[in-house]
């Protein structure tokens, strides 16, 4: 995917507009939560078609649109588990007696990876029905793609609000 | 003897450790998938990443270690620099030049296993050979031309501890490459791995390595991505960093599709009119005028098309500033998304004009229109 940033952007600028002009007929009076909820339904669909298919994380956000908002309570509580886990563990070495060191802290350390990678999969759409490999490849797509629409997106509320200010 | 010191300083450079062995290995188990990627003729720019990176995946690939791949490793820094500002995958070349490197002393060392002069040089002939394909490739194999000479020569100097190595009790594993019956015209039949003193050789385990080594690869490819990532070591702080990332990035989202909800109850997007009034007619500066009207706190309701169509004509004549002040007699009847009060004529109105409209002409006036907000 040798896309550059530019035309990445095209396309979904494009389309967006096509899916909020689509958008436009449906309801005549909205409250601002469903049309945000539109908005954002259109701009996501517009991202993930300027993807044309070839990214896996596209074809699940098209597929299923509506995903719940990232939560942030995550982060404290596997803190927690980990430190728990981990004397855990330290303590049944060390009953066991063996002092292989560099096997506790890689332990560790895969149950901190696996811990994280369940995270991403969760935050990638159509994520848990990858393996590693593809979920990086996925991750790297998704960034991308994140970082137009909210570059196209800010460019066109500042821009919005630049216009408006003159005429209050 | 210089070339010692000099092999003993390129070695310190790239810091001979076990983590670097690892990466070296890694680099070239793209050899024969890049190999084939890069002589068969890349239709277009579009091939997906997945395809090409999946490659590696469907082979059980045997890993030669040609000591160059440690200045290989030093190689793509620079050129991860050099494409920073294209965020899609500009390692995809740099893994292409590495494969491209790394296959030709595959090829060369396949053919002695033991020391001689004559594998280097048809390395370096070959290496030509393959550059001139990899030049066909997208401009950004540049950066590798001036290494070319380099891996030549350390290549010669690495050969003298890979046999120290060899002395140390190293095994040597043979296995016929899968990918004889793929397209490459260069075929390397058989791929003799060498691996490191202690580590396993059966097929599980080496898969099991290759996969890991390719994880990493594209581990370093999203610590390029993301910002801040350059410095952290381990897995687990890297991947913590993009969740942060992937995080804050949706969150912008959703709260930038709400300010655009709530910026103006009565803003239209008037993109219609656009492409009905403007095909594609107008210079490039025209073009943030159009996009004004667009973005409109709507005056009145009531107004036929034919009115402010010959209006946002006019304006376009002029040469309109972004944010300096519009006439207010434009009027905007037709409503959008962004808009509380839509009258029904309108609504219909526009009904037909999109669904008749072409949706050809819309679409470039569209794009050049917002690209000026771009």
């Amino acid at each position: 995917m040798h896309l550059p940033h530019s035309t990445l952007k095209q396309e979904f600028v494009k389309k967006w507009i096509m899916g909020l002009q689509r958008c436009k007929f449906s309801n005549k009076k909205m409250s601002i939560f469903e049309r945000k909820k539109a908005i954002k339904l259109s701009a996501d669909t517009a991202m993930a078609s300027a993807r044309k298919g070839l990214t896996c994380w596209s074809r699940a956000l098209i597929s299923n649109p509506d995903r719940p908002v990232p939560t942030t309570t995550r982060r404290a509580s596997s803190a927690c588990k980990k430190i728990v886990k981990r004397s855990r563990r330290i303590r049944r070495t060390a009953k066991c007696g063996a002092a292989r060191k560099g096997q506790i802290t890689r332990s560790i350390a895969q149950c901190l990876v696996r811990k994280r990678t369940q995270i991403l999969k969760s935050l990638i759409p159509g994520g848990e029905f990858m393996n590693e490999v593809c979920l990086i490849e996925e991750t790297l797509d998704y960034i991308t793609s994140l970082r137009v629409q909210v570059d196209v997106m800010r460019s066109l509320a500042s821009a919005s609000a630049r216009a408006s200010e003159p005429h209050n | 003897m210089e070339s010692k010191a000099g092999t003993t300083e390129t070695r310190s450079n790239i810091t001979a450790s076990d983590g670097e062995q690892v990466a070296a290995l890694e680099s070239l188990q793209f050899t024969d998938e890049f190999h084939r990627l890069i002589l068969a003729p890349t239709s277009d720019n579009v091939t997906s990443l997945t395809a090409l990176l999946e490659l590696p995946a469907s082979r059980a690939l045997e890993l030669l270690h040609s000591p160059a791949s440690a200045k290989l490793i030093a190689a793509p820094a620079p050129s991860f620099e050099a494409l920073k500002g294209n965020f899609l995958f500009p390692s995809n070349t740099t893994l292409i030049d590495q494969a491209a490197r790394s296959s030709v002393f595959a090829g060369g060392v396949n053919n002695t296993n033991n020391k001689s002069n004559a594998p280097e040089t048809t390395s370096n002939n070959s290496t030509l050979n393959l550059e001139k394909a990899v030049k066909s490739e997208p401009a950004e194999t540049e950066s590798s031309q001036p290494l070319v000479s380099d891996p030549a020569v350390e290549k010669r100097n690495f050969k003298r501890k890979d046999h120290e190595k060899k002395a140390k009790g190293s095994t040597k594993k043979s296995k016929t490459a899968a990918n004889d019956s793929s397209v490459g015209p260069e075929k390397l039949p058989y791929v003799h791995v060498r691996t490191r003193r202690g580590e396993a050789t059966d097929s599980h385990s080496l898969a099991e390595r290759a996969r890991r080594e390719k994880i990493n690869a594209r581990m370093k490819l999203l610590q390029e991505l993301v910002p801040g990532c350059n410095k952290i070591s381990g897995t687990a702080l890297v991947l913590d960093e993009i969740i942060n990332h992937v995080q804050s990035l949706q969150n912008q989202v959703e709260f930038l599709s709400m300010r655009l909800a709530a910026v103006n109850p009565r803003i239209d997007f008037n993109l219609n009119s656009i492409f009905t009034t403007e095909s594609g007619s107008l210079p490039d500066n025209k073009f943030p005028s159009m996009v004004m009207p667009l973005i409109w706190p709507e005056v009145q309701v009531n107004g036929n098309k034919q009115q402010h169509q010959q209006q946002w004509q006019f304006d376009a004549l002029q040469q309109p500033v972004w944010g300096r002040e519009v006439c207010n007699n434009y009027i905007t009847p037709e409503n959008s998304l962004l808009s509380y009060d839509s009258s029904a004529n309108s609504a219909t109105l526009h009904a037909n004009q999109t669904e008749n409209g072409a949706m050809k002409s819309e679409e470039v006036p569209t794009v050049r229109v917002v690209e000026r907000l771009l």
